[in-house]
């Protein structure tokens, strides 16, 4: 069984918003709900200054505490790592928004449930690759199988010394390029 | 490509009927509550997108006949299977709340009313008509920013009408870079060759805040395997992630910095010595004036240390052939400042001294197909009109292709043009002053605007045309050049949203029939089409099914390009630019504005996610802009500091024109003494509800005024005061 993380590099992204604008049609959101945030940071002082733009969604965390908060068990991780939503269990409660340490879960207000990334999934797999992914027009996004180590992000991992946004944290199968 | 959207297996393990919602923009939620249902049927389509003037390919998949998703086309040379945030934004404008239904008019206490399509097109009629006996076709204009079909339904219908006064937005844009490149190369643009790059210094341009995905690609490639990429511009903007090195620098003083660049190739003797023998012509002139613009002197006037541009030009003369100055776009020197055709002319001079030109690794002319000559039994040829077009002769050196349509502000004001089309463009909130587009349409027997909205430039039209949206219409072939070259084609994927509304050549067709020279347009769009596509050697089935098409090799070679110039030569010198009345020799030009003390530079600058003021009010994007503060004024910390000003606080700007109150971002990002405004904002139209009242308009802050012999805007010739607003 596969075992899906992401590999965002910041260092690649000019933040364009294709992803969350892309995430938001194929997921029919709201102009104003989004399940990606951007993080502009700056480092140094002029004129010796880094600026970064630092993609956050869910980050599917193998210890996610969305998931051990929720009274009714709606937040699950599939057999292949990608943590979803039981809308039908959901009671908005929003537990879990509290619980949820990177700011990833959004309340949908048409059903009030609190939904997330999870994806793309569809009939039991993930996008392939989610759409954020596939719409990056710089390729700083990689989707892909963290259990096998010849898969793309394997190798960009390793190469790149890519790392979780909060280390060990939760776990997370989002990795960053910074 | 059409009914396959499992394309690029997003729904990996459906089919091309795939069960799926049935319509409408339900929730999430709602979305796969309905899922169950198996209801829906998906569709995809090619098609080009509008969000900017690139026209990447698309592929859109309906759900239902609705709009679901957007992906870049992979065959596209300016998607290559992506596209930017503003491209899934734009998508979504036939939902938009924003838009004009229906075909208005201005009534008598200057609001507007619905009128039909028949009773707008006889009163346009009636009044050109009018206007023509009066004063000649001479008094009509148009002003578009170009589309596939606008650019040719618009100058045909003026050109039909008598009128050569046909103008593009680009003295607002890229004039007088395009003008500048053209007499040094006697092409408008060129490219840098990227993947082999060794070396790009991008003057004021930024790839990542005015996007086409194939240059981003094609930047992020050249920054992976090593390339230096420098970044010369007062503000360290989005492109900065794939840079090697900013140069913060006074705005408007690149030229300085170029020629300084220049003054260290020549006097040190790092130039191509075979290039500017063989190949240019007026090099010893430029050499013994360029002898006086030494690293000293240009860090007097530009502000970047001597030592600095000394080493760029020995980097540079080090990675030569394989490196260039990028050719900018509107940035810098597109329309900014009264030395921005020279800058232009100077970008080329240091490529030259480079001799980058057609080289592996530096600056690229490539060239463009085109359609064919058609059958004139069918399209029937429009006389030559008898006058100049208006502004040619002022300004001799803009683009003949654009022109100036300022030419047209200056001409209402002094009567000679009495009746204004705008297809397509926002002149009035973005071309220059506001204000003064105002007080000129006003003197304006008849103004008309085709748009989907209601634009400031529709608030000050008599009548106000409705066109559809971009994917409910099919437009003419889009050809484009480079290194292969292509055709593809707008096609409507969707139904029409709103049945008042209509495609520009139904309208043009329309407009053409009401003012009597309705013979000049006995054809469709779907027939001029496949005409044009059979001429060269495809059809309108086959691009509207493919969506794009390659067409015959150019068979692009590395090597020192024909320069299309009088001379055939690369130009140091231009008799053209001499006849002007300008120094025909690649120089130094200032800027024209300088800050008094306690005043600040203000520059202006595009966000990934808009197109100029078109894009404010669409529902996706402005969240954005609202949700990340994006119309704030960019302060350096230091200046903010010694005002007083912190992250968040209101300010209030003011210049010699005009005041106006905006939030402040304090950042680390901009070069002390300068201002940094994303120039999208300020919407006046109450039509647009949520464009209206976010932000500030740059243009209100700048004075009228244009570039000498080119008929630029000069957009960033302006110096503004700041203060806080005490809460």
């Amino acid at each position: 069984m596969a075992r899906y993380g992401m590999l965002i590099n910041t260092k690649k992204c000019v933040g364009c918003y294709a992803c969350r604008v892309a995430c938001q049609m194929v997921n029919s959101l709201a102009p104003e709900e989004s399940f990606i945030s951007f993080n502009e940071l700056e480092q140094g002082s002029y004129p010796n200054v880094y600026a970064e733009v630092v993609p956050v969604q869910c980050m599917h965390c193998e210890d996610a505490p969305c998931e051990a908060v929720c009274p009714t068990h709606a937040t699950y991780t599939t057999d292949s790592g990608v943590v979803l939503v039981d809308e039908g269990k959901c009671i908005g409660c929003k537990y879990c928004m509290a619980a949820c340490p990177y700011g990833a879960r959004v309340q949908i207000e048409e059903t009030g449930v609190i939904e997330k990334c999870r994806f793309c999934w569809y009939e039991g797999e993930p996008g392939n690759p989610p759409r954020c992914v596939n719409t990056c027009i710089s390729g700083a996004r990689i989707f892909g199988d963290l259990d096998d180590p010849e898969s793309e992000i394997c190798r960009e991992i390793a190469r790149t010394n890519a790392q979780p946004l909060a280390g060990n944290l939760t776990a997370a199968k989002i990795y960053y390029v910074r | 490509m059409r009914c396959n959207p499992t394309r690029r297996t997003f729904l990996k393990g459906t089919a091309a009927t795939a069960v799926l919602a049935a319509g409408g923009a339900c929730s999430l939620g709602a979305w796969q509550r309905e899922q169950a249902e198996a209801a829906g049927a998906l569709t995809s389509g090619p098609s080009l997108c509008n969000g900017c003037s690139s026209k990447c390919g698309l592929v859109a998949t309906t759900r239902d006949g609705r709009l679901w998703t957007v992906e870049g086309m992979e065959e596209h040379p300016y998607s290559k299977g992506t596209l930017c945030g503003r491209g899934h934004g734009t998508a979504q404008w036939a939902y938009s709340d924003g838009r004009l239904t229906q075909p208005m008019k201005r009534v008598e206490d200057g609001s507007f009313a619905p009128i039909s399509w028949d009773d707008a097109f006889a009163e346009i009629g009636a009044k050109v008509q009018e206007i023509v006996a009066e004063a000649g076709p001479e008094a009509l204009a148009i002003i578009q920013d170009p589309r596939p079909s606008g650019k040719y339904y618009s100058k045909r219908f003026m050109n039909a009408l008598g009128s050569a006064n046909v103008y593009t937005h680009a003295a607002a844009c890229n004039l007088s870079k395009e003008s500048g490149i053209e007499q040094a190369t006697g092409a408008q643009n060129f490219s840098v060759d990227f993947a082999n790059t060794k070396m790009v210094v991008f003057i004021g341009r930024s790839y990542g805040d005015a996007i086409r995905p194939s240059s981003v690609k094609s930047l992020a490639g050249a920054a992976a395997k090593g390339a230096r990429v420098v970044i010369v511009d007062p503000r360290l903007n989005n492109t900065g992630v794939f840079a090697t090195d900013w140069v913060p620098i006074k705005p408007g003083t690149d030229i300085a910095l170029l020629l300084g660049i220049a003054n260290v190739l020549v006097t040190r003797d790092l130039y191509d010595h075979e290039f500017v023998e063989q190949h240019a012509v007026g090099f010893p002139e430029f050499a013994a004036q360029v002898a006086d613009y030494t690293p000293e002197w240009a860090e007097g006037i530009c502000d970047v240390p001597a030592a600095t541009i000394e080493e760029l030009a020995e980097s540079l003369a080090a990675a030569a052939p394989a490196c260039a100055i990028e050719p900018s776009w509107r940035a810098a020197f597109g329309c900014a400042y009264q030395n921005s055709f020279e800058t232009a002319r100077c970008v080329c001079a240091v490529n030259a001294l480079l001799g980058s030109w057609g080289q592996k690794g530096g600056a690229l002319l490539t060239s463009s197909p085109k359609a064919g000559d058609l059958d004139p039994a069918k399209f029937p040829k429009v006389p030559a009109p008898a006058s100049p077009r208006l502004g040619d002769e002022e300004y001799p050196l803009a683009l003949s292709g654009t022109g100036t349509n300022l030419a047209v502000l200056n001409g209402c004001n002094d009567g000679a043009i009495q009746g204004v089309f705008f297809y397509n463009s926002n002149a009035v909130q973005g071309y220059a002053q506001p204000a003064k587009w105002r007080e000129a349409l006003a003197k304006a027997k008849l103004v008309v605007t085709i748009d989907v909205q209601m634009s400031e430039t529709a608030l000050e039209s008599d009548y106000v045309l409705p066109e559809c949206t971009v994917l409910e219409r099919l437009e003419l072939p889009e050809f484009i050049g480079g290194k292969k070259h292509y055709v593809a084609l707008r096609t409507p994927v969707l139904e029409r949203i709103h049945p008042e509304t209509k495609p520009c050549d139904e309208i043009f067709a329309g407009l053409a029939e009401a003012c009597g020279v309705g013979q000049y347009f006995p054809f469709t769009v779907e027939e001029l089409a496949d005409a044009q596509l059979a001429s060269v050697g495809t059809s309108l089935d086959e691009v509207r099914e493919a969506g794009i098409v390659e067409l015959t090799d150019p068979e692009f070679a590395y090597g020192v390009p024909t320069f299309k110039t009088p001379t055939e030569k690369f130009q140091f010198t231009s008799e053209k630019v001499g006849t002007a009345g300008l120094n025909p020799v690649i120089g130094y030009v200032g800027r024209l504005v300088e800050p008094a003390e306690g005043e600040f530079f203000l520059v202006g600058g595009k966000q990934g996610i808009h197109s100029h003021t078109m894009t404010m009010n669409l529902e996706a994007l402005n969240a954005i802009s609202r949700e990340y503060g994006l119309e704030r004024l960019w302060m350096a910390t230091s200046d903010a500091e010694s005002l007083g000003i912190a992250d968040g606080d209101t300010v209030e700007v003011e210049s010699s024109e005009a005041t106006g109150q905006v939030t402040v971002k304090v950042t680390e990002r901009l070069k002390p003494g300068v201002l940094f405004l994303p120039t999208h904002y300020g919407s006046t139209s109450p039509y647009l509800t949520r464009a209206q009242g976010l932000g500030i308009n740059m243009m209100d802050f700048v004075p009228l005024h244009l570039e000498p012999k080119v008929g630029s805007v000069m957009s960033q010739e302006v110096a503004v005061k700041v203060r806080k607003v005490e809460g």
